[in-house]
């Protein structure tokens, strides 16, 4: 080749085509979406998560989470993503979502951690796995931080809701058996309820102890993320449920850094189930609203907002 | 065993030896280029003997993962980035900068002044990477797939490459000779894409981010490019100059080369998106991509008959020669890699083996297999070049050689065949997920026993080469061959 | 192999330094047995392989065309599924086929706007955010409840035995429409186990009128001193717990059941 200006004019132009075609165009398409809202200008979808949960996501990302765990789910004629339920839990199982995931749920991510490879189980909707509230432990570590996060106690309606009418709200009885007691004390063999925030503190501490089943899992034990510590008085309510090998000598207790109850704040506020416009499944169908007219309202995931959410939402 | 001089020609021979004044001018240009690429390639040894020991720790706590769980700077979330960013960053850039110094020093047949601006680059670039890498173990990682030093590494790093970059340009600029060879476009082209190709990167996420699903785009779109734009356009380049000059034969075709080019360019930039397939984009994104990777069989296609063609009844001379056996293993490799690349993008293979082993298998082939193969054989010919010395040892040599092949070539088969079992898992729903994670695990065994064989190949030309530095190489006029060459007066000369 | 006998002609040249042989063409063997810089030959295209460019160009075209969803932004599936025009349930909330009760509602209007205090388990935030379940307020009769909605409140309080009041509860009489506050009335009375009467629209019109003299905020003293009831006129369907007398302090609610 002689000439020069071909050569250089050839570069830059194949370079910028692609730059233009890959990163401007669709930033033009999808880079300024807006949260969905009803006609009222109410049940907001997505809402920005704002303190620990928001944390959480740094402790996700400087962790490297995103090397073996997912957060989007594929369609349902693309793969099985929709026809999974979660390996923990008594049953029915949480399945991994309704609906596949769209661009307008990650308005809000920064950075958004969709994940590549799954060496693990998807996480969209982790935090709608968790019970009901009435199986969460009641003072949460989540729960404490003012003004923190109203995200770490998402608990939606259990999914056991469907056959109760609208009116009859008592949920508990459903999904009591998801739990022996009504103060979110573990299940008998010492497992905190699956995907309770204190399941996710067990699970992070020592992920192959969570079951028989879970012996081949390949998880990192996050221990740095927590602390051994004397017991000093009575037992904390944050301490960590351990049993077995882990469980830390008496008189000492595990508990939870800030670092750690922020990344499960996050993981708790994981809900992509509120139905998405132009998230349709197969042949347009719309994703099975919850089972119910309760549980097809907004998930709480919406709640996660700034207190903008408490101003007029009818201006 | 044939012996060298019954090696058939196509043509007459070409030429032996080239004219004294021809290799003065050639002794002079390694001369002024000597300090900088021998610093290149010193950094370059490092970083990769660096990554080879993460590699073999990520691989080993992938499947048996109760090691260093105490230890946050160990955890395997953070060790697998600062692998990823120390050999893309740390090993295959610097080495791809050293030895496309050298291949454009000589092929603009101009020396390189002021080598020493080039050498505070390379420190500026090895700090940067050292800072990133510090960065991500305390915690900092931005979370994009090989861009996760923080943003100001990327000013330390675009600070360092226009250290590099404007020599290389200014050798360009007064070069002589009329023609620009096909290396050269290559390397035109790496060298004014890579700084574009980062800072559009670091704006776009970093500075003026882009909202949502469009940072996984960017990222996407960068990681790609990175890999056949910077460092496949360096690799391809340096092939081209290799092969041709190993053997003293043309290149087959010219247009050819000049399809293969353009070709290559044009539909490598647009792969990226199939990263995300059937994931939260606009479906057209992800069949541009996936278009674009299956029209990318026109320049593998292109350049391997290309290069074949060129080697045409040459192709005993691999026995002889290290260089032209490394960078024919690499160009093979682009093949496969490409190949590879088509048949896991595709929606219906995608079903199976996407989010699994088989998508690291796919950049692991196209940095190893196809990369460092290639710059490992130009770095056998260059180095000679640079020190007055031959390699020491052949046998050294071949243990590389094979243990690199073997390692890369195990290492691609136990995470494809991993990947399609761990997908085929994943993908019947009525299996619990632990499943698809247990069946994958015999072969992350196979894979540390890959990444074993690395760590064995490299510590060996590690040594080769660090007894190249200091001088203890052999003094000889004859190259180290791997094999006896049995005929005096073969044709050849190497 | 050969080594070389030192020369005693000895040529530095910069950087070039070697070691003990100088003469150029032993010093640059290497470089001497070099074939020429590579050259590039003509040979014209293959036939072949302009087919197998043909196959790709129609191959990746074919792809491009069919699984583009029309290269629009809002296509996220391989065809083209256009838009559904807004019918019964093709609404922005997406696929709710079912009309909508009060309880739905209000569970919107709460997540919307409550939800970030009271949390939505209803549990609140120790000494900020008084929980809502279980709290003789909610529970009780809906006069008092509906005083803090519309007004409402600061100052301690004590609700189930613990202490309240670091935080404020904003008015909502003028954010919220009454038919949303008796949704959302109606909602954290019948949820998180509380058993309480439903509340209309028409109620907390009348009492908007009722208190409309009142300045904003009222304060535990207030509320304790309105009678324990539910707002009259109500046309409360499938009448739930009994109105406690006036003045008589809500019962607690009843703990929830266990397991």
């Amino acid at each position: 080749m002689k000439g020069l200006i071909p050569l250089f004019i050839g570069l830059f132009g194949t370079f910028t085509f692609s730059w233009v075609g890959l990163t401007v165009i669709p930033n033009v398409q999808i880079g300024a979406l807006n949260p969905q809202s009803d006609e009222e200008g109410t049940d907001i979808y997505p809402v920005p998560k704002s303190g620990m949960a928001q944390r959480g996501r740094s402790v996700y990302t400087a962790n490297g989470c995103f090397y073996c765990h997912t957060q989007q789910l594929r369609p349902d004629y693309a793969a099985a993503d929709l026809e999974r339920v979660r390996d923990a839990g008594i049953s029915p199982r949480a399945k991994w979502g309704e609906r596949r995931s769209a661009p307008r749920d990650y308005v809000f991510g920064a950075p958004v951690l969709l994940g590549e490879e799954r060496m693990g189980p998807d996480l969209a909707n982790i935090g709608k796995a968790a019970p009901g509230q009435e199986q969460e432990p009641a003072a949460a570590p989540g729960a404490s931080p003012p003004a923190a996060s109203p995200a770490a106690q998402q608990s939606p309606p259990p999914n056991a809701a469907p056959q109760k009418s609208p009116g009859g709200g008592a949920s508990a009885p459903a999904a009591a058996n998801l739990s022996p007691s009504p103060s979110g004390k573990p299940n008998p063999n010492g497992i905190p309820p699956a995907y309770s925030e204190a399941w996710h503190h067990r699970h992070l501490y020592s992920p192959r102890s969570m079951s028989r089943d879970n012996l081949d899992s390949t998880m990192p034990a996050y221990r740095f993320l927590y602390e051994k510590r004397r017991i000093s008085g009575e037992r904390s309510a944050e301490a960590l449920q351990l049993t077995g090998a882990d469980a830390p000598p008496a008189g000492w207790e595990v508990v939870p850094t800030y670092d750690a109850k922020c990344l499960v704040a996050y993981l708790m506020a994981q809900d992509q189930s509120h139905p998405l416009k132009e998230a349709k499944n197969v042949a347009g169908a719309a994703p099975a609203p919850a089972q119910s007219p309760a549980a097809g309202a907004p998930s709480p995931g919406a709640p996660a907002a700034a207190p903008a959410a408490q101003q007029p939402p009818k201006k | 065993m044939t012996p060298a001089a019954d090696i058939p020609l196509k043509q007459p021979a070409i030429s032996a030896t080239a004219g004294d004044v021809e290799q003065y001018e050639r002794a002079l240009i390694d001369a002024s280029t000597r300090v900088p690429v021998l610093m290149f390639y010193a950094s370059a040894m490092v970083w990769l003997l660096l990554a080879t020991l993460l590699a073999v720790i990520v691989s080993f706590t992938t499947h048996s993962p109760d090691w260093f769980s105490d230890v946050s700077f160990l955890t395997w979330g953070r060790l697998r980035p600062v692998l990823m960013n120390v050999m893309v960053y740390g090993w295959a850039s610097m080495v791809g900068m050293g030895t496309a110094i050298w291949l454009m020093a000589r092929l603009c047949r101009t020396t390189l002044r002021h080598p020493l601006l080039i050498v505070a680059g390379t420190w500026f670039w090895n700090i940067g990477v050292a800072i990133g890498v510090t960065a991500i173990l305390m915690g900092y990682s931005t979370g994009y797939q090989w861009l996760e030093f923080p943003p100001y590494v990327a000013v330390i790093l675009l600070i360092a490459y226009a250290l590099i970059i404007s020599w290389a340009v200014l050798m360009f600029r007064f070069r002589r000779g009329e023609q620009i060879y096909i290396t050269q476009w290559y390397l035109l082209g790496a060298f004014l894409w890579f700084p574009w190709l980062y800072a559009a990167a670091q704006v776009m996420l970093f500075i003026v981010p882009v909202q949502g699903v469009m940072q996984a785009a960017v990222g996407w779109w960068y990681a790609n490019n990175l890999l056949f734009l910077w460092l496949g356009a360096i690799a391809l380049g340096t092939a081209y100059y290799m092969i041709p000059k190993v053997i003293g034969r043309p290149v087959y075709s010219y247009h050819l080369a000049t399809i293969g080019f353009w070709t290559y360019v044009l539909f490598s930039s647009w792969t990226g998106m199939q990263r995300g397939v059937d994931g939260p984009f606009p479906a057209w994104m992800i069949t541009a991509s996936i278009a674009a990777t299956i029209l990318t069989i026109i320049p593998v296609a292109t350049v391997g008959l290309n290069h074949h063609m060129t080697m045409q009844g040459y192709f005993p001379v691999m026995r002889y020669s290290p260089t032209l056996r490394f960078t024919v293993f690499g160009a093979m490799s682009y093949t496969v890699f490409s190949v590879i690349g088509i048949l896991i993008s595709l929606r219906s293979t995608a079903r199976y083996l996407h989010f699994t082993e088989a998508t690291f298998a796919y950049s692991q082939i196209g940095l190893y297999a196809f990369f460092t193969m290639i710059m490992f054989g130009s770095m056998y010919y260059i180095v000679p070049r640079l020190v007055g010395r031959e390699w020491r040892y052949a046998t050294l040599i071949k243990l590389h050689f094979w243990a690199s092949a073997y390692g890369i070539g195990l290492m691609s088969l136990m995470l494809v065949a991993g990947g399609i079992v761990q997908g085929t898992s994943q993908n019947d729903a009525s299996l619990s997920f632990i499943e698809s994670a247990s069946s994958v695990l015999p072969y992350l065994r196979g894979d540390t026993i890959a990444a074993l064989l690395l760590t064995v190949s490299h510590f060996i030309f590690a040594f080769h080469f660090g007894l190249m530095l200091f001088g203890l190489g052999r003094t000889s006029t004859v190259p180290t061959f791997l094999n006896p060459v049995e005929a005096e007066g073969s044709e050849t000369h190497l | 192999m050969n080594d070389q006998p030192p020369n005693p002609s000895s040529l530095t040249r910069q950087g070039m330094d070697y070691g003990e042989t100088s003469d150029v063409q032993e010093v640059h063997a290497a470089i001497q047995r070099e074939k020429r810089e590579p050259r590039v030959g003509l040979e014209p295209l293959s036939i072949w392989l302009i087919a197998v460019y043909g196959l790709a160009l129609f191959t990746g075209g074919a792809y491009l065309g069919r699984y583009s969803g029309n290269f629009s932004g809002d296509s996220l599936d391989i065809a083209y599924i256009p838009p559904k025009k807004a019918g019964p349930g093709g609404g922005p909330s997406g696929g709710q086929e079912v009309p909508q009760t009060p309880f739905d509602r209000g569970k919107k209007v709460f997540s919307a706007n409550c939800q970030t205090c009271h949390q939505a388990n209803g549990q609140g935030v120790p000494g900020q955010y008084p929980p809502l379940a279980g709290s003789e307020f909610t529970n009780g009769g809906s006069r008092r409840m509906a005083m803090i909605v519309l007004k409402g409140l600061q100052g301690p309080v004590k609700v189930k035995g613990q202490q309240y009041g670091s935080a404020v509860m904003q008015p909502w009489d003028k954010t919220l429409t009454d038919q949303k506050i008796a949704d959302v009335m109606t909602y954290e009375r019948s949820e998180w186990g509380n058993k309480a009467t439903p509340v209309t629209a028409e109620q907390i019109a009348a009492l908007r009128k009722e208190l409309a003299s009142h300045p904003e905020s009222y304060t535990e003293h207030d509320i304790l001193a309105a009678p324990d009831e539910d707002i009259p006129g109500g046309g409360a369907p499938a009448g739930g717990a009994q109105p406690p007398k006036p003045g008589e302090a809500a019962k607690p609610a009843p703990p929830k059941p266990g397991g």
